[in-house]
């Protein structure tokens, strides 16, 4: 801990940090461009610019320094002082925004950086509201950098974060600064884009609106989205996430700040992954089999339907299993409270973890990083809750199986009844498993999309995106982290968790943090959740 | 994309030479001079400049799988520095001074000249290959102005009367002291 007096006022940091650090921790809006945590200091941008004291050379008086320092790069030292309020910063923060903005396209109102924009900001409270510039303003050209990326050199403002990014966190290394001084711009090779799998955050560390996502160009004005703090369900990192999301429909994900899981940093496949919440073929409707056909059911009697079916199996045909079949993509509440109400009616119920989507192995960056220097890992399990879903089997223990074991035991005609959750964002039944699900006469099956499973099934229930759910996921680390909802369910589906609640007999609305609570006076795992720290008001 | 935009997705259209094995050589041949490749980078992009005549992106992308760093720092590296070429150039440079003292002494005459004479303008090369035409800064022989410096050979007190006999002249760029073989000695070792 250290000491430090920062515009006349003490305040406690940490020491060694820089000063603009403990300056944004104290609740100062230093203006600041180039300065992120996350990657080196450079001090290029010289927005941040403070007054320190220091000791006269001839005296070792105590005075003002002369010079301006650039507080990024200046570390805390306890008992030193500092300045954020005074002409001389002042003066120097109106000279840089108007820097700054000489060149500045003032294309606003066609910007989708407009509304989170910190030109826009900072020139409203540090810059002047009238440009001195009488001589044609230097145009750059636009570039297309990359797949996914637009870059608008004109309204770049040499920050140089990107560059970094993609050097020190990616490691690729991709883009550059060409040419020099007032000329410099932000390059690619040609031929060479912005490609790597975590590429999208340099759209989010952009300060202003040079790096655009393609995906999400025109799409929204960002006044109009409106956000949830959810957790990523792409990997088993499980990055902590916000949706931003106008009128039910979802137009982004951006990461969260979360230092235990991914820092600053989300890759690009989760980043984009979230298109299938919007798809058409959607499962929409609850129906029960009535022969070879479908009938709608109404949700008011699923709780009352399942209890009875799942009941009436258990006693009538005792020589044979039930099974309940747990996806990964479930919250750990929608899973404790189904295998709750499964287990009321069915004590020898076998539990099961769904097939668990695995590719070759984890992603670490920066690319050929190894254990002590890695950044950021997208890890092989594509799924948020494996660890969650094994806790909560774990708990209940009695007979569980493994998935293959189960399919095994279907296909030789061992069950006679299955309780099956997918919510997989891809087609996840094997042709294995559909022919051994074949064997299982009473099937209820939970899932997003049709498929061979949902066609031979006797009651189908039409699941929730991660982003029409909340609850609790436990990432490969053991990180037990909450994941709020951020729209409404499409027309037909009903929200997971809260079926679940009405299935195990519980009243009144699902809350994630009440049946968390319930959990974690059974199962001390669950006693601790981790809520990431916020970052502070003007960091950026 | 419905508005121009730089593409950068896609390779280079223009064709631009590659690196020969001889130069290749030349360049690995720097390798134990310096504590790192990457810092090979500078001595690597003049002799490249010295073969081709400029540093096109076929050598750039070549150069950096030679330095084992990416191609996206070089091209960092070449566009910062004014005197890397990064498009061909003429047989010639003609650099004339626009600076100050030069100015005075008569420089935008003497540029008009060679305008004139040579057919083209500024930051254009003739159709024969033979000329390009640039204005510096300043070529650092106040003193002597107007100054126009071809390739590497200054002619001081230019008179613009006689810009013509000085272009027609074939030995215009042929230095009185020869230049340093720092960049010739390709196996050259720092003991």
């Amino acid at each position: 801990m250290a000491k430090i007096i920062l515009n006349n006022q003490e305040v406690e940091t940490r020491e060694g940090i820089p000063v603009l650090q403990a300056a944004l921790e104290a609740g100062l809006n230093v203006p600041h461009y180039c300065y992120h945590p996350g990657l080196s200091v450079v001090a290029s941008c010289r927005l941040c610019l403070m007054e320190m004291k220091m000791p006269h050379p001839k005296t070792g008086e105590l005075g003002w320094a002369p010079k301006l320092m650039p507080s990024c790069q200046t570390p805390v030292r306890d008992g030193m002082e500092v300045r954020f309020d005074s002409d001389k910063v002042h003066e120097n923060q109106e000279r840089c925004m108007e820097f700054f903005l000489l060149n500045h396209p003032l294309d606003c109102p066609v910007c989708d950086q407009a509304g989170e924009c910190h030109l826009q900001d900072y020139s409203y409270h540090f810059g002047k509201s009238e440009s001195r510039m009488v001589d044609q303003k230097h145009v750059t050209p636009k570039k297309d950098v990359g797949p996914r990326t637009l870059l608008y050199s004109d309204r770049c403002v040499m920050c140089s974060r990107c560059v970094r990014f993609c050097d020190e966190v990616a490691g690729t290394g991709e883009l550059c600064i060409t040419n020099r001084g007032s000329k410099a711009e932000i390059d690619a090779f040609p031929g060479k884009p912005l490609a790597n799998p975590m590429q999208g955050n340099v759209v989010d560390i952009c300060p202003v609106g040079c790096l655009l996502d393609k995906d999400f160009l025109f799409q929204q004005r960002v006044w109009f989205l409106k956000s949830a703090d959810s957790i990523c369900t792409g990997c088993s990192t499980g990055c902590s996430i916000r949706i931003d999301q106008n009128e039910d429909h979802v137009h982004r994900l951006k990461p969260r700040f979360n230092p235990r899981v991914n820092q600053w940093w989300m890759c690009d496949e989760g980043r984009f992954g979230f298109k299938y919440i919007h798809d058409k073929n959607r499962l929409t409707r609850l129906k029960l089999r009535r022969g070879e056909s479908f009938e709608s059911l109404r949700w008011e009697s699923l709780a009352e339907t399942v209890r009875y079916r799942f009941e009436d199996v258990a006693k009538k045909q005792s020589d044979k299993k039930i099974a309940v079949v747990l996806s990964p993509f479930m919250a750990c509440e929608e899973a404790w409270l189904l295998v709750k109400t499964i287990r009321e009616v069915a004590p020898e119920a076998t539990l099961v973890l769904g097939p668990v989507p695995t590719v070759e192995q984890d992603e670490r960056f920066p690319v050929g990083a190894t254990n002590g220097d890695t950044k950021f890992i997208i890890r092989k399990e594509k799924c948020p809750n494996r660890n969650g879903i094994e806790l909560i089997i774990k708990h209940f223990g009695g007979n569980t199986e493994t998935f293959d074991a189960f399919v095994e035991q279907a296909g030789a005609g061992e069950f006679a009844a299955a309780w099956i959750s997918g919510g997989y964002p891809t087609e996840w039944v094997s042709k294995d498993f559909a022919k051994a699900a074949g064997k299982i006469p009473f099937k209820v099956v939970h899932d997003l999309f049709g498929s061979a499973l949902t066609d031979e099934a006797t009651l189908v229930i039409p699941a929730c995106s991660f982003a029409e759910r909340d609850g609790t996921f436990v990432n490969a680390t053991g990180v037990v982290q909450p994941f709020a909802r951020a729209i409404k369910p499409p027309q037909g589906c009903k929200r997971d968790g809260q079926f679940f609640y009405e299935l195990a007999e519980l009243e009144g609305l699902y809350q994630s943090p009440t049946v968390l609570g319930m959990m974690a006076a059974e199962i001390d795992e669950f006693k601790e959740v981790y809520v990431p720290p916020q970052l502070p008001e003007h960091q950026h | 994309m419905a508005w121009k935009a730089i593409d950068r997705v896609n390779a280079p259209a223009e064709e631009s030479p590659s690196l020969s094995e001889p130069l290749k050589e030349k360049i690995r041949g720097f390798f134990d001079r310096y504590p790192t490749k990457r810092a090979v980078l500078i001595p690597a992009l003049h002799m490249i400049q010295d073969d081709h005549g400029y540093v096109g992106w076929k050598a750039m992308e070549e150069v950096a799988e030679l330095l084992e760093i990416t191609p996206s720092d070089v091209f960092d590296t070449v566009s910062f520095y004014s005197h890397f070429w990064t498009h061909p150039k003429g047989e010639k440079v003609v650099m004339a001074c626009r600076s100050i003292s030069c100015d005075l002494l008569g420089a935008d005459r003497v540029l008009d000249e060679c305008k004139k004479v040579l057919g083209i303008g500024d930051h254009e090369t003739t159709p024969d290959g033979k000329y390009s035409l640039m204005t510096e800064e300043c070529l650092a022989a106040c003193d002597h102005g107007p100054c126009l410096m071809i390739n590497e050979k200054m002619h001081k007190c230019v008179d613009p009367a006689n810009v013509r006999k000085i272009l027609e002249d074939d030995a215009n760029d042929k230095l009185d002291i020869p230049r340093s073989n720092l960049y010739d000695g390709a196996n050259r070792t720092s003991a």
